[in-house]
């Protein structure tokens, strides 16, 4: 009797562990096809008519759908040249560097200890100086420093879990580093590797900080939905929870991967 | 291709962008910071320390920092607390693959929404007059509850947004690498006839202490991040309840008056501060870890 | 043809080195073993010959060609790692060809080849496999293959069957020698399992600390141990050593023991010295008291090997086993005496450790 209570009652907790995590975005989901007058009221309302106004709303609003057009660019643009740049870099680093390569991983790790603002605020002058301000290429430039350091981080420890024996087996068999990288580590590595690249997408995707200081006509979409508050008198609530919806999807899409990401990452042994 | 020339060819455009880029910011603030530049004019005169010295007399960069610190403090405890206390529990109780692989799934969602995105959620529920916290705290007769808008309850309600979004997800980190463990220490602690608790005080969470270490670091650089979620939900207010360093820098430099120079002067604190602080963790973290 | 010539070669990591100074010539045709404890350097040394590693100094000669500073794939070598290293993104025949299609062979070339060596070592059935669905077995099987079908002036093997259960080591160790047999490739072995190493091998090449220990046949290091490392290191159950003193007449004395040594093997042993015996347990056997050379003790442990077994006894304080079929008649607390030939005894020096035997 005593053990059929405790089950309940981890059941109804973890029950409730479920719709913590899950409910407050199940709920803005619901929010985002409610009219107003189903959002501002007493008692939260669970059945109510749906209506797909509030996506018409955003999907016709020249400003979200710039917002939305420069995310894809940006964001796309910056991690194709994160992973370009920093996937080699990563795999010398995790097996052409002996000694000095600690060093510039360190220096690597480092830039995620640089508090965004810093970035922000001389880079504002500098593309002002510059011309460049409020241009998609600024924003990208500035969105590598995370995409390369962050593909680098997480691409090293990949590499390394490619078996150094089919690397040396591949050189005995005349292929140079170049070709050891291209033709044996890339593909071993890979599942990992997109796992990082998503994670990464995942990062600038979200980004609003930078996009807000450095951009203004060609922000990105959280800043557009960060400032779809002051849009008319009224809160628009249905919209608001329709740009969140449209902001969350991409990266809600890659959740499979990150969960897979993460099993490799842990079973081989966090550092 | 040799070696080194593959060696020359991958790293150097990388890092050197890198490099360029880190280089260009760091320099840019401390030329901003002995300068008194600001958005409006673009002209400008070298004015030596006055920024600085400006700062050490600024109440609101201490309430800045004060608030900051409080942030890292509390939202690194209570993202490592919640995650250590689920992870044990989904451990104990749950022990079908599919259902503990569901739980996952759930708890990795809050993490990757984007801050403005979570911040947009959450100030919704946190309304006092539609939100779903208050309907709910409203029928055992408690309420209607200001969060964003009480400074004593501010901070801290924009706290439980940040736990939410990383306690659950190192909770399916924690129980992850909780799963790679070896069992037979923990067997033969059973053996033993330890308490279920006293197995994860004294055996399984110390086996995890380099883990753990880094999950708390991982959780302190990202913390310094939380401009997107504060600047969206209160925007550093009540007055200045809310408001970190990278608020109150980004508000000075860019939205009131645009006084370049005195927010490089703050950013350049911040960033001595955290990365010496941050380089000193991390070497002693790896040591201690060893 | 592919002789091996390693002149003073040196490599060492940062300030510490690892390897100083290793002369090594291996004729055409030979299987050698390089067989040492962990660290020792044996590793280290083949993966210098095939290229992995560079030398901080000295020249490796492969059939006369200078290949140095030349990368692995230009050495005609190919290698059999402990892991297999196959490439797991390939299929079995496309693991075992790779190399060939590198280098631009034609298709109708490579077909037979294939079809040979997979017909050699029993893989016909498994070429279209992903390595992943093999066994240990028929992995170690695939990556000789790889090494196999290139024809390659040098066979080097980095521990190959250590990742294998007894039996099929077993299996696979007799399956290697018979195609060097066959091939007459000359071949570099190395693993730290001496039984391995005496049953493989023409020549074994002992190693300690990144010298070359001894150099020479089975037998030789067997039954001639340079020194008291290699006679340790070498034949199970282990050597005892006992320090005796010399008398006169060559009779070396400790406490209740004294031992006949061999004239003939030792001629420079001088009375009053001081020596360190070894006494090898296979070589050692029951006897009647007051024998020559006999040893009388105490039974502590008998150990059942089969068809014989080992006896450890006390003598004088101190533990001395040896190997006898007559072990079943042996209980604990037993007197038992046994005995040792004179031409089986090894006699140190205590302080070099090096053999007293004559060159």
């Amino acid at each position: 009797m005593g053990k059929l209570i405790s089950t309940t009652l981890t059941r109804a907790l973890l029950a409730l562990l479920i719709i913590v995590a899950l409910g407050p975005i199940l709920w803005t989901v619901l929010g985002a096809f409610k009219e107003l007058r189903d959002i501002v009221t007493p008692v939260p309302k669970l059945i109510f008519e749906p209506t797909l106004d509030n996506f018409a709303t955003i999907l016709r609003n020249p400003t979200i759908r710039d917002g939305l057009m420069h995310s894809v660019i940006v964001v796309s643009a910056s991690v194709l040249i994160g992973a370009v740049l920093g996937i080699p870099a990563a795999h010398t680093l995790a097996r052409h560097a002996r000694r000095w390569g600690d060093d510039v991983q360190f220096f690597v790790l480092s830039l995620r200890f640089m508090p965004p603002v810093a970035i922000a605020i001389p880079f504002i002058v500098i593309y002002l100086d510059l011309g460049i301000y409020d241009t998609l290429f600024g924003l990208i430039l500035v969105y590598l420093i995370t995409t390369i350091s962050t593909v680098i981080w997480l691409a090293v420890p990949a590499f390394e879990r490619v078996p150094h024996d089919i690397e040396e087996a591949a050189a005995m068999e005349g292929c140079g580093p170049a070709e050891v990288f291209w033709r044996f580590s890339l593909p071993l590595a890979a599942p990992s590797l997109f796992g990082a690249l998503v994670f990464t997408f995942v990062l600038v995707w979200n980004e609003l900080l930078l996009a807000l200081t450095l951009a203004a006509q060609n922000a990105t979409l959280p800043v557009v939905a960060a400032s779809i508050t002051s849009l008319g008198k009224e809160v628009p609530w249905g919209v608001i929870n329709a740009a969140t919806v449209l902001l969350v999807l991409p990266p809600l899409v890659f959740i499979g991967l990150l969960m897979g990401l993460l099993n490799t990452m842990v079973r081989s042994g966090p550092k | 291709m040799t070696r080194k020339r593959f060696v020359i060819l991958s790293l150097v455009p990388a890092i050197g962008l890198l490099a360029t880029l880190a280089l260009v910011s760091i320099a840019g603030a401390v030329w901003f910071a002995l300068m008194n530049r600001t958005l409006r004019s673009p002209d400008y005169d070298f004015v030596g320390a006055y920024n600085f010295l400006r700062l050490l007399r600024d109440h609101r960069f201490f309430n800045a920092l004060e608030i900051s610190a409080i942030w890292e403090l509390v939202t690194v405890t209570g993202t490592l607390v919640v995650a250590v206390l689920l992870a044990v529990l989904i451990y104990e109780t749950v022990k079908k693959p599919l259902w503990r692989n569901l739980i996952c799934f759930a708890f990795l969602v809050p993490v990757l929404l984007p801050r403005v995105a979570a911040a947009f959620i959450w100030r919704f529920l946190y309304s006092p007059s539609l939100g779903a916290i208050n309907y709910l705290l409203g029928l055992v007769g408690i309420g209607p509850v200001e969060f964003l808008a009480d400074p004593s309850l501010a901070l801290i309600s924009v706290a439980i947004v940040d736990i939410w979004q990383w306690g659950l997800f190192f909770t399916v980190i924690l129980l992850k690498l909780m799963e790679t463990l070896p069992k037979d220490p923990v067997e033969a602690a059973k053996l033993d006839n330890a308490r279920t608790w006293e197995i994860h005080a004294y055996i399984t969470l110390p086996m995890l202490k380099g883990p753990l270490i880094s999950l708390a670091l991982v959780k302190a650089v990202e913390s310094l991040r939380s401009f997107d979620l504060i600047f969206v939900m209160t925007g550093g207010g009540p007055g200045t309840a809310t408001e970190t360093l990278d608020l109150y820098a980004y508000q000075m430099g860019i939205n009131m008056g645009g006084r370049i120079s005195y927010a490089s002067a703050m950013s350049i604190l911040l960033l001595i501060v955290t990365t010496v602080v941050f380089t000193i963790i991390w070497k002693a973290g790896k040591k201690w870890a060893n | 043809m592919a002789h091996i010539h390693c002149t003073d070669i040196v490599k060492s990591y940062g300030a510490h080195p690892v390897i100083s100074g290793l002369n090594l010539d291996i004729p055409n045709h030979e299987f050698v073993v390089f067989l040492g404890p962990s660290g020792c350097g044996k590793s280290t040394m083949l993966r210098m010959i095939a290229g992995l590693e560079e030398v901080t100094g000295g020249r490796i000669e492969i059939g006369g060609t200078d290949v140095t500073d030349l990368p692995p794939g230009e050495r005609g070598v190919a290698m059999v790692f402990q892991s297999y290293a196959l490439y797991p993104h390939m299929s079995v025949a496309d693991n075992i060809t790779f190399g060939l299609r590198r280098q631009g062979v034609s298709k109708a070339d490579i077909a037979p080849r294939l079809k040979q060596v997979a017909e050699v070592l029993g893989l016909e059935n498994f070429l279209d496999r992903r390595p992943k669905n093999l066994s240990g077995g028929q992995q170690q099987r695939v990556a000789m293959a790889r090494a196999m079908i290139k024809t390659p002036k040098v066979f080097l093997f980095d521990e190959p069957l250590s990742n294998l259960d007894a039996k099929l080591r077993e299996k696979l160790r007799t399956e290697i020698r018979r195609m060097h047999l066959k091939l007459k490739t000359t071949t570099i072995f190395v693993t730290h399992d001496q039984l391995e190493a005496m049953t493989i091998a023409d020549r074994i090449v002992l190693m300690r600390d990144g010298m070359i220990e001894q150099m020479g046949t089975p037998d030789e290091i067997f039954e001639r141990p340079a020194s008291r490392f290699v006679a340790d290191f070498i034949g199970t159950p282990a050597m005892n050593f006992i320090t005796a003193q010399l008398e006169p007449g060559l009779i070396a004395h400790s406490g209740s023991i004294r031992l006949q040594l061999s004239e003939v093997e030792f001629p420079s042993l001088k009375p009053g010295q001081e020596v360190e015996l070894g006494l090898r347990p296979a070589r050692m056997d029951l006897c009647e008291p007051g024998s020559a050379n006999a040893l009388t003790g105490e039974v502590v442990l008998v150990e059942n090997m089969g068809a014989e077994g080992q006896v450890i006894t006390e003598v004088d304080g101190a533990e001395i086993s040896f190997v006898t079929q007559g072990f079943r008649d042996l209980s604990i607390g037993d007197t038992v005496h046994f005995t040792i030939r004179p031409e089986h005894i090894h006699v140190f020096d205590p302080k070099t450790g090096r053999s007293l035997r004559k060159d």
